[in-house]
Parts: structure tokens; C-alpha cells; sequence
């Protein structure tokens, strides 16, 4: 096989791997850095990257792991190289306002609102169990921490989600 | 959290199905049949997980692949090794001192570590001492502290927090002072690297820790924390407290 015929086939793999798991990609970077245009920002860094370490991904089963891997360690570069500690949360954007209400729906823009103003150490795993469908035992390694917190951080965030959809219901 | 659900109690079960509202198992269920309680609480969660899922599932824009730039050797990124801190002392050692001894081939034969990138030699040597990793108030005397950073290397003073460990270590073939002060969130390592230039500062990542390398004169400075430690805080007060002598 010839260099152009390595790079077709490289390409090849990247686009069928990363077709399946773009859209992943964008929510998981979305609900992390609560903003869409930002979230667009760090998934294009994510792929970049992605394609620069194609061959660290040994099997294309363990490519969503591993490319939410990379858009989790695109997002921290992202907030550390424009040293911003947080997005403001209190002092929506248009863009986040309309990721938040993009359909008439009051009680989906609330729970949207309730998750959206969750501490990231909540969002974070609800997130990848709810959405990405991951086990306890990969939100674990994903974050580098243990199952117990995983489990204790899960329980908290529905808890903390039920407290204020009880609160908006008794409004 | 017990979620195996032998002899398990109704607080516990609502502990578990609050982390994981579809979890299911002869012994989580074997519960739920006998308690209505904890039947009408799982029905509650998996409605609200139900919504959770509807809201968490944004609309996503026209998604574009950028423009891919071509392969050649040097462009190609070796991703960080995630730190295994489950990884047994004893292999942990033992792999230490196989991949001392590659990096030690290499630098006698041709100076950097080959494959090996600073980073991974960091977060490699961090995952060997992990006693150096202990929550402690016990500083380390003024003596060894100029015994590790001795005056050929530099000088550090205690601004920059309590020094809780300080030991001579290699990393990348250069005997360097290995130093842990106490953090908010833990212990923080922080290698003195007076001869290993640098271009820039790099950040890397392994398992719960993150770590940064900062060009200080014609050295460096590594600076590894909990990932929930405020590097950046650590930063400018280890810069200011290291003058190298070189």
C-alpha cells in the first residue's frame, strides 16, 4: 500500500468514525461549556486532534470514549487559554437562551435551566449516563475519579434537578 | 452506596436508583416488589430521567469536519497516558525502573526519551512515589530542603506553601528536586527542572491530576495538582519563589 493509499484509508476511518459520534461530540462539549458557539469552537479542536492521534485508537469500538476524551481535555485547554473561570450563567447570551428554548415547551426550557445552572461536578456525569449511555465504571475513568463519587454525584444531581422541578410546579 | 441490594434498606435503594434510575439486579429488584414506597420512588426517578434525557438532547447545528491538515511524522500527537493510580505498588515500581531503564539507554545513547514525552515521564515517576503524595502538616526540615535544592540547582523559599516532601529524583535522565506542598484540594507536586528547556508553557492530564510545564529562565518548572486544584494560583507563587543558580 502506497502513502496516498494510507492517507485515503486514514481519512476513510477518520470520516466513519467520527460521523457516527459528531452530533455526541457536540452535546457532550455543549452541556460542558454551556454554550453553543464555544462548544462548536472546542469540537473542531477536538477533531483536529482526533485526526493528528488517529492511531492511538487501536479499535473504532472504543472511539466515542475516546473522542469524548478529547473534547473533555479540548474544553479545559479552551477555558485555560482564555482564562475564563466560568461562563456567566446569571447573564444568558442569545446563544445559550436559544439552546436553552429552542422549542416552545416550558417544562423542557426549565429542566434545561434547572441542568444548566447545575455545579459541573453534577452536569458532568449526568450527562455522559443520561445522554452518552456510559456505565458508572467509564464515567469513572473518564473523569479520573472513583465509581463511589460517580454514584454519589449522580444521586446528588437528580435529587438537586427534583428540588427545583417541585419548586417550579408549586409556583 | 450500596447497591448490590442484599439486605439492602429503603434508603439505600433510593440511593442507588438516584444515581442510576434503570439499574436493575435480582437483589435491587427483589426489594422494589416487597416496598411500594420505593416502587413509587423508582417510577418518580425514571420519570425525571425522562425528562432529563429530553432536555439534555439539543438540537445540534450543521456540524462541519475541519480542514484536515496532512500526516507526516512530526505532526502526528502522542496522547497522554492516563496515570493508573490502581496500578499495584510492586508494578508499578517495576515498570518505573523498565521505563528508567529505556530512558536511561536513550539519553546515554542520544539524549531526549524517545516516545517517552516529558509529560508521560512525569505522570509515570508521580505514580512510583506515591508516598510523596501524603495530606500532611509535617514540613521537611530546612536541611534537606537544601540538601534536595542545593545552590548548585537554585534556591526556593517557603512562600510558596508547606513543603511536605522533598526528594532527589530522576526525570529524563537529569537528577531534579522532586517537591510536594499541600494544596486546597491535596498534595501538589512540583519538579524543579533546571537544565529541561522548554518553549512554551504545556498543560497534560492523567487520572484525576493535571499537570502543567512552564519554561522558568533556561529551565522548567512541572506542576501537578488535583484536577480540581487552582493551578494557575500555584503558578505565579512558584515562580516567584525559585531562583535558579544557573
Amino acid at each position: 500500500m502506497n502513502s496516498n493509499d494510507t492517507d485515503r484509508e486514514r481519512r476513510r476511518r477518520f470520516d466513519r468514525v467520527v460521523s457516527v459520534f459528531h452530533q455526541d461530540m457536540y452535546r457532550y462539549a455543549a452541556w460542558l461549556c454551556r454554550d453553543p458557539s464555544i462548544a462548536e469552537e472546542v469540537v473542531q479542536e477536538a477533531l483536529l486532534r482526533a485526526w493528528k492521534s488517529l492511531d492511538a485508537l487501536r479499535e473504532d469500538s472504543a472511539a466515542k470514549p475516546w473522542l469524548l476524551t478529547i473534547v473533555r481535555r479540548e474544553n479545559a485547554r479552551y477555558f485555560e487559554r482564555k482564562r475564563l473561570e466560568t461562563v456567566d450563567i446569571d447573564d444568558l447570551s442569545p446563544a445559550q437562551s436559544a439552546m436553552l428554548a429552542e422549542r416552545e415547551d416550558s417544562q423542557l426550557e426549565d429542566m434545561r435551566l434547572a441542568i444548566f445552572r447545575l455545579e459541573d461536578d453534577y452536569r458532568e456525569p449526568l450527562v455522559l449516563q443520561v445522554l452518552m449511555g456510559h456505565s458508572t465504571r467509564e464515567i469513572a475513568e473518564l473523569m479520573g475519579i472513583q465509581q463511589g463519587a460517580v454514584l454519589t454525584r449522580l444521586h446528588r444531581a437528580r435529587h438537586k434537578l427534583k428540588d427545583e422541578m417541585d419548586k417550579e410546579a408549586a409556583a | 452506596m450500596n447497591v448490590s441490594g442484599k439486605n439492602m434498606n429503603c434508603e439505600e435503594y433510593k440511593e442507588a436508583i438516584a444515581a442510576n434510575p434503570s439499574t436493575s439486579s435480582a437483589d435491587v429488584d427483589a426489594h422494589v416488589v416487597t416496598c411500594e414506597s420505593c416502587a413509587a420512588f423508582q417510577a418518580e426517578m425514571q420519570a425525571l430521567d425522562s425528562r432529563i434525557a429530553a432536555a439534555l438532547a439539543i438540537n445540534t447545528p450543521d456540524l462541519k469536519t475541519p480542514d484536515l491538515p496532512p500526516i507526516e511524522d512530526d505532526n502526528v500527537v502522542n496522547m497522554p497516558f492516563e496515570r493508573k493510580s490502581k496500578t499495584p505498588f510492586w508494578l508499578a515500581i517495576a515498570a518505573s525502573f523498565a521505563l528508567a531503564a529505556i530512558i536511561g539507554v536513550q539519553f546515554a545513547g542520544n539524549g531526549p526519551a524517545g516516545d517517552y514525552s516529558l509529560a508521560d515521564q512525569i505522570l509515570a515517576h508521580i505514580d512510583h512515589e506515591p508516598g510523596a503524595l501524603r495530606v500532611t502538616d509535617v514540613l521537611v526540615s530546612d536541611e534537606r530542603l537544601s540538601r534536595v535544592v542545593n545552590p548548585s540547582v537554585g534556591t526556593m523559599d517557603r512562600s510558596v506553601g508547606l513543603i511536605t516532601y522533598a526528594q532527589s529524583c530522576v526525570i529524563n535522565g537529569r537528577t531534579i528536586p522532586h517537591l510536594v506542598i499541600q494544596g486546597e484540594k491535596g498534595p501538589i507536586t512540583l519538579l524543579l527542572m533546571p537544565d529541561e528547556m522548554v518553549d512554551s508553557a504545556s498543560t497534560f492530564m492523567g487520572e484525576g491530576v493535571d499537570g502543567i510545564i512552564l519554561p522558568v529562565g533556561n529551565g522548567s518548572i512541572a506542576i501537578i495538582g488535583e484536577r480540581e486544584e487552582n493551578l494557575a494560583e500555584i503558578e505565579q507563587k512558584v515562580m516567584d519563589s525559585v531562583e535558579w543558580s544557573i
